[in-house]
């Protein structure tokens, strides 16, 4: 029992046709004790942009508000909004700067960023860091916590490109609902987000509760 | 709270999870896993001589990244740049390599500017050496720092600890002795930048197959006085097999509980009314119907 | 050619000297001998075979880091009322955080009228509960009687006690019905047994216990006290990580252990929550439109 696995929890993000999708389960354990069945990992930046925190429930917390706040003076700065690809440097550097004691989490993003005349036409991005922030930005999927290796076996059969949303909500919720099947410290509920440019799906699914 | 603060005092490391993370490592075991380049990263020095081709040097590095037994990354990009005329294979922990390469190209950067030329290789060597050598090896960044300056083709290895190398053919990484077994039996001086290129590929190679830290693709980045050039995926041996059949699932598969759709198009409803488009006590707001147009029924014609 | 065979052959055991044919008989059945005694088990061939075992595995839970992961993590339950013994156990195996299976069958039917539940190391329970089953049936055959509960959980512990401290990994209940009646006893690899109403054994039965002591008394009826054993497993199948996925049912009677039923735990636990919801509403309603609260 490592710390990342403290708490149980994972999250997956997958790129879809002009959309995105990002779900996580809903433990929130305290070793092999399920604790939480509402326990949210994934969060909005804003409309078009959301990530994932699964690790260590605290840090899950103090990460959360931390990027709150310097998201917020990004925004009031720069007067607009944070692209995915600047947020995952903001994130980056965020744990970097925790190099010699990080935070346990494996964060994972996932969005469009609005249209703007220098990039008319934003491309889907999903992106994962390590723990001490990494950037890892796959064209197909990202998948981080307890579940992380039942998620890849997954994923990397299930997922193809150019899924429209609602092809692409089933294959990420089969994804998920799947590998936490497999995993003790995952599951109890989950929830996925789909974003596309100009709406966001957000459906809480029906799992295995054990 | 000082780092969050709107100008940070504190630049560098933050210790402050240090003391609280022993205290969980040793209660629950394992510390936090990051992200290593298993890596295979190789350089050397062509040209001069009867070659016919001007002196350069050719760097190399595979694509894999890993997270334990995983592979995380099948394509990352593990040569760096440091400035036009040096990059540098990163191998080791992946946050330190991308972060110590970037803060000493911002520095490069910042000295070629104060100093109004060039920097020169040995410089980028030297500060990276004398950071590394700081961190007394806990910045796990295992580099070959290459490029060309107003002395000529450099090459170096850096090690984490803050030792350095300089040598015509370098290797490092897990797969170093894949690479270096190619080198050793293939280098020579003078090659032309034909072979110094096929032979750099031939030693990644025998890293990617090897090397199980190793794998995916070859990249390969070639600078001259004229110039770098940057083969991104100059090999793509290790191509994933198109699937016959798709695993696409009958919409309404999952079973969902709840739903929440969250309109993002601002649609409004304009309303005309009575007296310079102003609300007026005791006139209701009606829509002007489609098709009615400006001095409509009720509403003001605003183009008088 | 009869001396090329000769010398070719894999020699048996027995045939040099004076050959007895039983010996050879029993090759098949592993480490049994003539008598149908364990004529030994291997033990690491180190000086110290626990610290060995414990290095190497996580069955004495004292390093989790261990390579060889032996699945554990588990609820069973059993207990004794008026119409016999209700056993209920789950049916999830993991190794580390991975589910290696959710169909592992944790009652061992030792004979019609014996069961053995299954938690810690599932290799050691199937081999010695397997092997318990066999001395029962020459028991039965020496006496011309079944044997009694007491006396089939007492070679189980006796035996047990014998590799105390070798890694040996059991928690586990022998239900049955003798001539005194319904019989319970726990029996451990420590070399502990106990005889009892009510045991729950494994990583989920705190939970268990939770539910059973709530609804558990003598004079339950079959229905009630199979229903018992259900909700007791959802509950600790639903907050154990390491219990879950279905739950198996067993009624002993007097005329031997009837398999009732196999459940999905999941299922189970979404109809609990229905039935709590309606519930509730009926008695919001009740207290709506029924009788008027005092309030005082």
């Amino acid at each position: 029992m490592s710390i990342q696995e403290y708490n149980g929890g994972s999250v997956v993000a997958m790129v879809g046709k002009d959309c995105v999708a990002i779900a996580c389960d809903l433990r929130l354990g305290n070793q092999a004790t399920g604790i939480a069945m509402n326990f949210e990992k994934v969060f909005p930046v804003n409309d078009t942009l959301y990530y994932g925190l699964p690790g260590l429930a605290t840090d899950v917390y103090t990460l959360r508000e931390q990027l709150r706040f310097r998201v917020n003076m990004y925004r009031m700065k720069e007067e607009r909004e944070i692209t995915p690809e600047t947020f995952t440097h903001l994130l980056s550097s965020t744990l970097y700067e925790k190099r010699f004691g990080p935070y346990f989490l494996e964060p994972v993003i996932a969005g469009i960023a609005p249209p703007t005349a220098a990039n008319p036409n934003p491309q889907p991005y999903v992106s994962t860091l390590d723990s001490i922030g990494c950037i890892t930005t796959p064209k197909d999927f990202a998948v981080a916590g307890t579940a992380t290796d039942k998620l890849y076996g997954a994923a990397e059969g299930l997922w193809e490109p150019d899924l429209e949303p609602e092809d692409l909500f089933e294959t990420i919720s089969q994804t998920l609902l799947n590998a936490v099947d497999r995993d003790a410290l995952s599951g109890w509920g989950a929830i996925v987000h789909v974003i596309t440019k100009d709406k966001v799906i957000t459906r809480t699914l029906r799992s295995r509760m054990d | 709270m000082a780092a969050t603060g709107v100008a940070p005092n504190n630049i560098g490391f933050d210790f402050s999870n240090y003391a609280r993370n022993e205290f969980l490592g040793a209660r629950l075991g394992a510390q936090a896993k990051t992200t290593s380049t298993g890596t295979t990263i190789v350089g050397l020095k062509y040209g001069g001589g009867d070659s016919g081709d001007e002196e350069g040097i050719c760097l190399g590095a595979d694509t894999r990244a890993t997270g334990g037994p995983i592979v995380a990354d099948k394509n990352c990009e593990k040569i760096h740049y440091l400035t036009p005329h040096i990059r540098c294979c990163g191998a080791g922990t992946a946050a330190d390599t991308e972060y110590v390469t970037n803060l000493i190209s911002s520095n490069l950067e910042l000295h070629s500017l104060s100093q109004g030329r060039q920097v020169r290789v040995v410089t980028a060597m030297t500060m990276l050496k004398q950071y590394l050598y700081r961190y007394q090896g806990h910045v796990g960044a295992y580099l070959v720092v290459g490029g060309v300056d107003s002395t000529g083709p450099q090459l170096f290895t850096v090690h984490a600890h803050g030792s350095t190398d300089k040598l015509p053919y370098v290797t490092m990484g897990s797969g170093s002795l894949a690479a270096m077994a190619v080198f050793e039996s293939a280098y020579k001086e003078h090659l032309t930048k034909a072979e110094a290129i096929a032979l750099v590929a031939r030693a990644i190679r025998a890293g990617v197959f090897n090397d199980l830290g190793s794998g995916s693709n070859v990249d390969v980045s070639v600078i001259t006085k004229a110039g770098t050039e940057t083969l991104r995926n100059y090999e793509t041996p290790n191509e994933r097999g198109i699937k016959s059949r798709d695993y696409k699932f009958r919409r309404g598969t999952t079973a969902w509980l709840k739903e929440n759709v969250r309109d993002l198009v601002v649609s409004e409803e304009v309303k005309v009314t009575m007296g310079a488009g102003k609300a007026q006590q005791g006139t209701t707001d009606r829509p002007v119907a489609v098709g009615a147009g400006p001095g409509g029924e009720e509403g003001m014609d605003l183009d008088a | 050619m009869d001396t090329l065979v000769a010398q070719l052959a894999p020699s048996r055991r027995g045939d040099e000297g004076s050959s007895s044919t039983a010996e050879w008989a029993n090759n098949g059945y592993g480490n049994l001998d003539a008598s149908g005694a364990v004529a030994g088990m291997d033990v690491p061939g180190v000086p110290d075979p626990l610290a060995f075992l414990s290095m190497h595995t996580d069955s004495m839970s004292t390093n989790p880091q261990a390579k060889i992961k032996l699945a554990h993590g588990t609820t069973t339950l059993a207990f004794r009322f008026k119409g016999g013994i209700i056993v209920a156990v789950d049916s999830r195996a993991t190794a580390g955080s991975y589910i290696a299976s959710g169909t592992v069958k944790k009652v061992i039917e030792i004979n019609p009228y014996l069961l053995g539940t299954m938690a810690g190391g599932a290799a050691d329970c199937q081999y010695w509960e397997t092997y318990l089953g066999m001395q029962c049936r020459l028991h039965e055959l020496r006496n011309k009687e079944r044997i009694s509960v007491a006396a089939a959980s007492k070679i189980l512990s006796n035996l047990v006690y014998q590799y105390k401290g070798m890694g040996l990994s059991m928690g586990t209940m022998i239900c049955g019905w003798d001539k005194t009646g319904p019989a319970l006893f726990y029996v451990d690899s420590d070399g502990q047994r106990l005889k009892g109403d009510l045991f729950s054994v494994g990583s989920g039965s705190t939970f268990a216990y939770g539910v059973l002591d709530q609804g558990y008394k003598w004079d339950l009826s079959d229905e009630e006290a199979q229903e018992l054993g259900r909700r007791s497993i959802v509950a600790a199948g639903h907050r154990d990580a390491y219990s879950g996925n279905t739950v198996n049912l067993f009624h002993v009677r007097e005329n031997g252990w009837e398999f009732i039923k196999n459940y999905d735990l999941s299922e189970l636990w979404y109809e609990y929550e229905e039935k709590k919801k309606a519930d509730l509403a009926a008695a919001s309603a009740a207290a709506a439109g029924g009788v008027p609260i005092d309030v005082e």
